[in-house]
């Protein structure tokens, strides 16, 4: 009762930010924490979170904002609890033979691995950038941080990762 | 934009998640909010556990009082049946002296 009251102050329907923005809130998780089922439990969460504060949001655009930020601290929540290592070790992942032109499935795994062996922090910001395009001012007012301090863990990121896939015979292109 | 940049950008794009993520959603907050208002139903005033303690030990005094009042009643009970016993005796020895 009391989350239709807000609804109506609000004009926001809790039902249409789930259906508009789960798919986001998912896949923040699921890049990051790179395992389905968690990452469901994560996005249900977060939404039930986003349930209980519909009170305190003011537009579509702050809904956004919360659930970009609540699902990145729970996503390194469960990462926290979860404390174990990659399922598939880095050197057991499959390396595609070559480049292709077009969109390679293989090299796309293999990038979501190597970004699921980064550190907790610059993963979450590499997925932020990524996956939801977003700049380094952006993401730095959503984990808390200083601007500089995201365009660096990108830069050493992509460093890192390209480093890898060089090793690999991946890169070069 | 690099090579790199754009293969992550594929490669992180967004995924959906089941197709009833969103009624499980609406299940749960269903959930949340009833088990939220029975929370508020259940709230129990704060005087309770005192008066619940306050209860024990009073009731605690009162059973060790009872079982001291029945422990007594059947000592002298027995003190009773023993002095008509030894009474019994006694006029039995009386009655054997020549």
């Amino acid at each position: 009762m009391i989350g239709l009251e807000r609804e109506e102050q609000t004009g926001i329907d809790f039902a249409d930010l789930v259906r508009e923005h789960q798919s986001m809130v998912f896949s923040l998780s699921y890049h990051f924490l790179h395992d389905r089922e968690l990452a469901e439990e994560v996005a249900q969460e977060v939404f039930l979170g986003l349930h209980r504060h519909m009170g305190d949001i003011k537009s579509g655009e702050h809904a956004v904002f919360w659930l970009r930020k609540v699902a990145a601290q729970r996503s390194i929540d469960a990462a926290r609890r979860r404390k174990r290592r990659p399922q598939v070790a880095l050197e057991e992942v499959a390396e595609p033979a070559a480049r292709a032109a077009v969109y390679d499935p293989l090299l796309g795994e293999l990038l979501r691995r190597l970004v699921e062996t980064l550190p907790e922090t610059p993963r979450m910001v590499m997925v932020m950038r990524y996956q939801e395009d977003l700049a380094p001012a952006e993401i730095a007012a959503l984990l808390e941080m200083p601007v500089a301090t995201v365009k660096s863990h990108l830069q050493r990121s992509l460093a890192l990762l390209r480093e890898k896939l060089e090793r690999r015979g991946v890169g070069g292109y | 934009m690099d090579w790199l940049e754009q293969e992550l950008r594929q490669a992180l794009e967004r995924k959906d998640p089941p197709p009833d993520f969103a009624a499980r959603v609406a299940h749960a907050t269903r959930v949340d909010s009833a088990a939220g208002s029975g929370r508020l139903v259940r709230v129990w005033p704060r005087w309770l556990p005192v008066a619940a303690a306050v209860l024990l030990m009073a009731g605690g005094a009162a059973y060790r009082e009872h079982r001291g009042r029945v422990a007594k009643e059947r000592v002298m009970v027995a003190m009773r049946i023993t002095a008509d016993q030894l009474n019994h005796i006694q006029a039995r020895v009386r009655e054997a002296k020549p």
